[in-house]
């Protein structure tokens, strides 16, 4: 698929033409600093819980979201995501518990500053790229004219141009998929909430949709987007927040996502350990005969995870092989990624749900 | 209100580009256009019949040829009678002036007709006077300087000889057998010079004036016998020339039982004319205006033509109305949508968009009646013309508009609940299934309705809801009582509210599930949601 110019941040600037309808003026607007001090809350939840009959598909969760964060709502399938999201857009009300959106308590009120991208795509067949974008703009708010303008642009920039006054039902599967998001963000929401957006898209497209989330961010819009694809949160979340069959697990920085992991070292080592256990800093010591999946099975190696306290230095495990003539064929301290740690705080609940 | 408007606009414009609505607006006029042209067109179009004769007899050969021969210069006396009326300096105006609340109900032509076979004189003098020529010369100072010239009709039935080599005068049966593949059409003849089809053969036995029947037990099985005339053709659709020849024997053998008892044949043939004038009266007319005009017919049956077009027009729109909900539901547009409007204002556009695509489209049909009317002014839209003052000043008009509105917002309000818990098209027709059962009703009493407009059948269908729309449509020109007519619309009227209230509160919920439909238990239990 022919990706055309992909996104440019340079162009952010360039589009001001005097006329200034609104979303020109904003572009204007300085990035703000991701300072939390004097930043206020876009988006609150409080004890929101939503059942089905005897399901709770969501589970007294309460969040946060600061203004300029990139919010990544993480959870396995059936989590409560999108439900979640629908409350939030109240599409659908909860059982119990608030929601304010800017400070008001439904989301109608100010339906003009969201943007909504839903998990499940589709446009009308029979409409245009460009109609479909400007009607979406209208309903929320933008007039005729230049909703029609900025649909133009937005197709332009993001390589649609030649399909632009195609019926909708010509495009392929990832175009009509960026038309979606384009419609979403058209007229220039201050808060973006994308309910799977990588879902369907092929690698370059993703990346696409990467910079568009941190164009947004580098404007001081607010993003929250849901995903089960941990590469692309780890990369652009500032805040994530993990839930499982409807319950809150995880709400904080990915920094703190990954300190609730304990700290280890990986070896991968024919000999002995014996000796590692030993040391002060070790608390834990799993092995096992798999690459990559440590677990408690009792193999004797040759991959082991050390757990180490948390002030300790990895050097030394390191010190220790050396002095007991440990032969490694590979030492790791790095950090966890984002996927450990979701498979670590989800792992058993997504069995389950999976079995459910 | 501005959300609304743009829903709305948006149906329309998507409707309005779609095939369906083109073909819907220019079929009508067309269909109108069709209706003025075709019997013309029908005229021109029925065939030629070609047919032969045989009469080994030699009795009634002659009688045929000649009493075919007469129906045709009857036809042509007809056309020609049509022809001095359309293009008379004289008898223009009068046409023009035709009162169709006087006009009796039966039409002109067919005034004609009765005439004509009345007065057979009439046709005997135009023959005798050996026919057409002399009586276009005797016509020309009367006709307009622009009249065109006239066009005889053509003869719709040509005698033509045997085909070459098969003998008149063998057996009936073995005349058959050689005349059998021209009868299948598998091969054909030449006459004048050309290549014809034969239509039929008529074949008359030596004996026949043996097996003419009387009254009486033994008639009854004569026919099985084919002791009388046979008539040989494929073509059982086309009767015409049967039942001609039939009428010309069968007059022919009574002229020969009337000589055979001495009656005096005039005599006989004058009492065969007289008749007693037949008035129909309706009580309800205005005092010494009582006679049943053609008007009057007009405005009886003019009903059963809105009632369709009501029913068709609610059913297509409604079916829009249930495809594009179900479109933006199996594409999760919905779920944008939502998240920009509530479903109340989702609701409330698309009610209104798909309204001004079904008043456009029946504006359209409207207009382009009076457009053709109004263009065409011609002797036979003249009749026309009339019948749409006919519906201009009775309450016809009025009432589609209040109908029309109403049963599309009732209807409406069906489908889109419909629409809104189903995720396919497929199920959809499931469940419009017992919709269907229910709309078809009208269709099928819409022919019995005006026969009683105000009896039992027509009041008790009047007092529910669903069908309030096209019963009272069809009353409408029959004056039904003040009772029905307020009472109903009522009671319409709160139906409506009451189910667009209930499938608001449908569509509400319904427009965001997946999956299996709702059972009707669920579907309550929504509406108390």
């Amino acid at each position: 698929m022919d990706v055309g110019p992909g996104f440019c941040k340079d162009e952010v600037e360039v589009s001001g033409d005097g006329r200034a309808p609104r979303w020109t003026e904003r572009l204007a607007v300085e990035p703000r600093e991701n300072d939390s001090s004097v930043i206020e809350t876009v988006l609150e939840l409080q004890n929101v819980t939503k059942l089905y009959g005897e399901f709770r598909a969501v589970d007294d969760v309460s969040l946060a979201i600061p203004q300029g964060s990139v919010y990544g709502f993480l959870g396995p399938n059936g989590a409560g995501k999108t439900t979640t999201i629908r409350m939030i857009l109240e599409i659908i009300k909860p059982t119990s518990g608030t929601i304010r959106v800017f400070g008001q308590p439904s989301a109608l009120l100010v339906r003009e500053r969201i943007g909504y991208l839903p998990e499940e795509k589709g446009l009308y067949k029979k409409m245009t790229a460009r109609a479909i974008i400007a009607y979406f703009a209208g309903l929320k708010g933008m007039k005729r004219a230049p909703a029609r303008k900025r649909a133009g642009e937005l197709l332009e920039r993001y390589g649609l141009k030649d399909f632009a006054d195609k019926r909708t039902e010509a495009l392929s599967k990832g175009m009509g998929q960026k038309v979606q998001v384009l419609a979403s963000i058209a007229h220039d929401p201050d808060l973006v909430i994308l309910d799977e957006p990588f879902s369907g898209l092929d690698p370059v497209n993703q990346q696409v949709m990467e910079e568009l989330i941190e164009d947004l961010k580098s404007r001081g819009r607010t993003v929250l987007f849901s995903t089960h694809i941990m590469q692309h949160a780890e990369r652009i979340c500032d805040r994530i927040l993990l839930i499982a069959r409807g319950r809150k697990l995880f709400d904080g920085t990915l920094a703190q996502a990954k300190a609730t992991m304990p700290r280890r070292v990986r070896l991968e080592t024919d000999n002995d350990i014996q000796k590692l256990r030993a040391l002060p800093e070790v608390t834990a010591v799993l092995a096992t005969d798999k690459d990559g999946s440590p677990s408690t099975d009792g193999a004797s190696g040759p991959y082991f995870e050390l757990h180490i306290r948390e002030n300790a230095d990895p050097q030394v495990i390191l010190q220790a092989c050396f002095e007991h003539g440990i032969r490694l064929r590979r030492l790791d301290h790095s950090e966890p990624s984002l996927h450990e740690v979701f498979v670590n705080m989800v792992g058993p609940e997504a069995r389950e749900v999976s079995f459910r | 209100m501005r959300t609304v408007y743009l829903v709305a606009m948006r149906e329309f414009l998507e409707n309005a580009a779609t095939k369906g609505f083109w073909i819907g607006i220019l079929l009508f006029p067309l269909m109108i256009l069709a209706s003025l042209y075709a019997t013309r067109f029908l005229e021109k179009a029925t065939p030629t019949r070609q047919f032969v004769l045989v009469d080994q007899s030699g009795e009634l050969e002659k009688v045929i040829v000649e009493g075919l021969e007469r129906e045709h210069q009857g036809q042509v006396l007809e056309a020609l009678i049509g022809y001095s009326q359309k293009h008379s300096k004289i008898l223009q105006a009068s046409v023009a002036d035709i009162d169709l609340e006087k006009m009796p109900a039966e039409g002109i032509e067919e005034h004609v007709k009765r005439l004509l076979e009345s007065n057979p004189e009439v046709l005997d003098g135009f023959i005798a006077k050996s026919g057409l020529q002399p009586a276009l010369d005797e016509l020309k100072p009367l006709l307009k300087d622009d009249a065109p010239a006239f066009e005889e009709p053509r003869r719709r039935f040509v005698r033509v000889d045997l085909p070459a080599g098969v003998r008149a005068d063998q057996d009936v049966d073995d005349l058959v057998k050689e005349l059998r593949s021209y009868l299948k059409g598998d091969s054909s003849l030449e006459h004048e010079g050309r290549k014809v089809e034969l239509f039929a053969a008529i074949l008359i036995p030596k004996d026949v004036l043996a097996h003419v029947q009387r009254p009486g037990l033994k008639s009854l099985l004569a026919n099985l016998q084919r002791q009388g005339i046979q008539y040989w053709a494929s073509n059982l659709a086309d009767k015409d020339l049967k039942s001609s020849v039939e009428r010309v024997v069968n007059d022919e053998i009574r002229r020969r039982e009337f000589l055979g008892q001495k009656l005096d044949i005039d005599k006989v043939r004058a009492v065969q004319a007289t008749r007693v004038p037949f008035a129909s009266l309706n009580p309800k007319k205005a005092e010494g205006k009582e006679e049943v005009s053609i008007a009057d017919v007009i405005r009886q049956w003019a009903p059963v033509g809105f009632v369709y077009l009501l029913w068709i027009a609610i059913f297509t729109i409604s079916q829009m109305l249930l495809n594009n909900t179900i479109e933006e539901k199996s594409n999760r547009i919905i779920e944008v949508l939502l998240s920009s409007i509530t479903p109340g204002e989702l609701m409330m556009g698309k009610l209104a968009g798909i309204a001004a695509v079904g008043l456009t489209v029946t504006g359209s049909w409207i207009l382009s009646l009076v457009l053709i009317l109004k263009l065409r002014a011609g002797p036979e839209s003249q009749f026309a013309v009339r019948l749409f003052e006919v519906l201009q000043t009775s309450n016809l008009l009025p009432a589609f508009c209040v109908y029309f509105l109403l049963g599309y917002l009732l209807y409406a309000g069906i489908f889109l609940a419909i629409g809104s818990v189903c995720n396919t098209l497929k199920e959809a027709q499931n469940m419009m299934g017992p919709v269907m059962m229910i709309l078809i009703v009208p269709l099928f009493t819409m022919m019995f309705i005006p026969k009683d407009p105000n009896g039992t059948l027509a009041t008790v269908l009047t007092w529910i809801p669903l069908y309030t729309p096209f019963i009272m449509m069809n009353r409408a020109a029959a004056d039904p009582p003040w009772f029905d007519m307020i009472g109903s619309l009522i009671l319409l009227v709160l139906f409506t509210a009451f189910v667009l209230w209930m499938s608001g509160r449908i569509f509400r919920i319904g427009i965001l599930r997946t999956g299996q439909p709702p059972k009707l238990l669920e579907l309550l239990r929504w509406i108390k949601a």
